[in-house]
């Protein structure tokens, strides 16, 4: 039970990096980003690429791949939904769905289907309270929950934080008190990308980066999302940790002693959660009010 | 010879959803993304009952005509009950949770390995004279589509994606509307769906997975959203496309990736200059 617990606590970190990020971008600008998946992995590729082929040293890479997911997002956020959210905040559903196409090719043609693993070496599991986790493991867990501690901290300790959580309250308000919206709408997509190739490069380093792995990350992500309840930073990394645990409770336990379900239901998880969540409770589980006058 | 009637038989096969999927998400504006969710559920029910449990396939064609109702009913429950981006989410969600069953249930859907050694049954085993028949059924299928394009139905369902509650004060009944045509996009569904299957005597689950629900939102959209010619005209140039991609000379490994990242500009630029028609804004005083 306790390496479940430790499994889920892996999976969920990488998770809540990539659900933190859509929450806030979803929390602002209501667009969904069906091209989330592919973002994440454009980042773990070029940190495998970066450090792999070119053999530029770990820590150079990772900036490498977190750069490459700033400029990418930085890209997309000009292209793909500044010209349509405006007119129409579905538009970039479906122009996200063509970049998710056009980065899946790009992915493919650069990368080719084999898995890549950005850290081939020191894999070695350690025995640790009767389960076993490897140090890249450990050090992925403490680093996710740093750049949490430090996420929070922007958003609640400083100036800029107050900005962003006001212009997440009510966009139109905040701009009334001089605070440049559309420079933070941007600022928060960026960061939406990075935290995204951080994703990106947890998986390369932890496991295989594999093109196929591009959707059910972005469905994972909603999942956290809607479940958090749709805005809410907080309630969506608590959710991407709860459904990460979830998954492996219900492929990894043999309910009442007999039943035992197929590791290949595993992803119907984070499906399940979606539609229960949309059906029962829309607004999610910590749905944060907005103020109106 | 046989490649130009495969074009044929592959455009006729795609025509019946596509031209469903543009009532629902082209006229109707309704943010449906789980159109493959109807074909999984009509086309594994007709087949798991004629080929494993050997029906008659007059029989096992109810059935799946039933199957797929029931399908379309709930996801037009769900449309008229959720927001239109949750029930856009909640639609892919479905669709995934089917294909999900469909490869786990491997003692009864034989799982990713597919099902395979269809009959051409009840069908002409020539396939000059198959593709005649799925020629006529199809054009057909579009006479029917442009008609109720053009009824009181189809000018009805515009009214209401341009604005619920003015449709609706109208007179207009949402719940009618919505029912009707998430039942015909259940039909195209089917129809293709038996088609398909017995055209290419296997049935494989990767035919139904969200790339393939993509390319209905690619026809729908570039061929103008609501429009019977433009979508039919759109559907027939992006299969030709895609079929003949393979002629071009590029090495087999490069036709899959140079296909999706040609598909997603060609999508791109389709809501780039339908960026002001795909979803009207609502018209104020």
């Amino acid at each position: 039970m306790l390496q479940l617990l430790i499994n889920g606590l892996i999976a969920g970190s990488l998770a809540a990096l990539i659900a933190g990020g859509l929450a806030l971008v979803y929390g602002i600008l209501g667009v969904f980003n069906l091209a989330l998946g592919q973002m994440v992995l454009i980042g773990g590729y070029t940190t495998w690429w970066l450090h792999q082929v070119m053999g530029v040293s770990l820590f150079l890479s990772i900036l490498g791949g977190m750069g490459t997911g700033a400029l990418l997002s930085w890209g997309v956020f000009a292209v793909f939904i500044v010209p349509f959210y405006k007119r129409h905040r579905f538009l970039p559903l479906v122009t996200t769905i063509a970049l998710g196409m056009i980065l899946d090719g790009l992915i493919l043609l650069a990368f080719q289907e084999s898995p890549r693993s950005i850290i081939t070496e020191g894999k070695m599991p350690i025995r640790f309270m009767g389960t076993y986790l490897n140090l890249p493991q450990m050090i992925m867990i403490m680093l996710t929950v740093l750049l949490l501690c430090l996420f929070a901290w922007v958003m609640h300790g400083t100036a800029f934080g107050r900005r962003l959580r006001a212009v997440v309250q009510h966009d139109y308000a905040a701009m009334s008190l001089g605070i440049r919206a559309p420079v933070l709408h941007r600022l928060i997509f960026i960061a939406s990308g990075v935290l995204a190739a951080c994703g990106g490069i947890f998986i390369g380093v932890d496991m295989n980066l594999s093109p196929t792995l591009a959707f059910p990350l972005t469905i994972k992500a909603y999942a956290a999302v809607i479940a958090g309840g749709k805005g809410n930073v907080w309630g969506a990394i608590f959710c991407a940790y709860a459904i990460s645990l979830l998954e492996q409770l219900v492929v990894g336990v043999h309910w009442f002693g007999t039943l035992y379900i197929p590791a290949g239901f595993q992803s119907t998880v984070a499906l399940l959660v979606i539609i229960l969540f949309l059906l029962l409770r829309p607004q999610g589980l910590f749905s944060s009010t907005t103020r109106a006058a | 010879m046989t490649f130009f009637l495969h074009i044929v038989a592959m455009i006729c096969i795609l025509l019946f959803p596509v031209l469903g999927y543009n009532l629902v998400f082209g006229k109707g504006k309704i943010m449906h993304f789980g159109q493959e969710a109807q074909s999984i559920v009509a086309v594994y029910t007709l087949l798991v009952l004629t080929t494993q449990m050997h029906l008659s396939y007059g029989f096992s064609f109810f059935c799946a005509l039933l199957a797929v109702s029931c399908v379309s009913l709930a996801l037009a429950w769900l449309s008229l009950r959720l927001t239109p981006d949750g029930f856009g989410v909640l639609s892919i969600a479905l669709q995934l949770m089917f294909l999900a069953v469909v490869l786990n249930w491997q003692s009864v859907t034989r799982g990713a390995l597919g099902i395979s050694g269809i009959p051409r049954a009840p069908w002409p085993e020539a396939q000059g004279l198959f593709v005649m028949i799925m020629v006529s059924s199809a054009v057909l299928w579009i006479a029917c589509m442009w008609v109720i394009d053009t009824s009181i139905i189809g000018r009805q369902l515009a009214a209401l994606s341009e604005h619920p509650w003015y449709g609706e004060a109208q007179g207009i009944s949402r719940r009618r509307l919505h029912i009707i045509v998430f039942l015909l996009s259940g039909v195209g569904s089917l129809l293709s769906g038996a088609f398909y299957s017995s055209y290419i005597a296997f049935l494989s689950p990767s035919d139904y997975d969200f790339p393939a629900m993509i390319f209905f939102v690619m026809c729908v959209v570039a061929g103008r959203p609501g429009s019977v010619r433009g979508v039919t005209i759109a559907t027939i140039l992006l299969v030709v496309l895609r079929e003949g991609i393979r002629f071009i000379g590029l090495p087999i490994h490069l036709i899959g990736p140079v296909r999706l990242i040609l598909f997603g500009l060609i999508l791109f630029v389709a809501v780039w200059i339908r960026r002001d028609s795909l979803f009207p804004r609502q018209r104020t005083v």
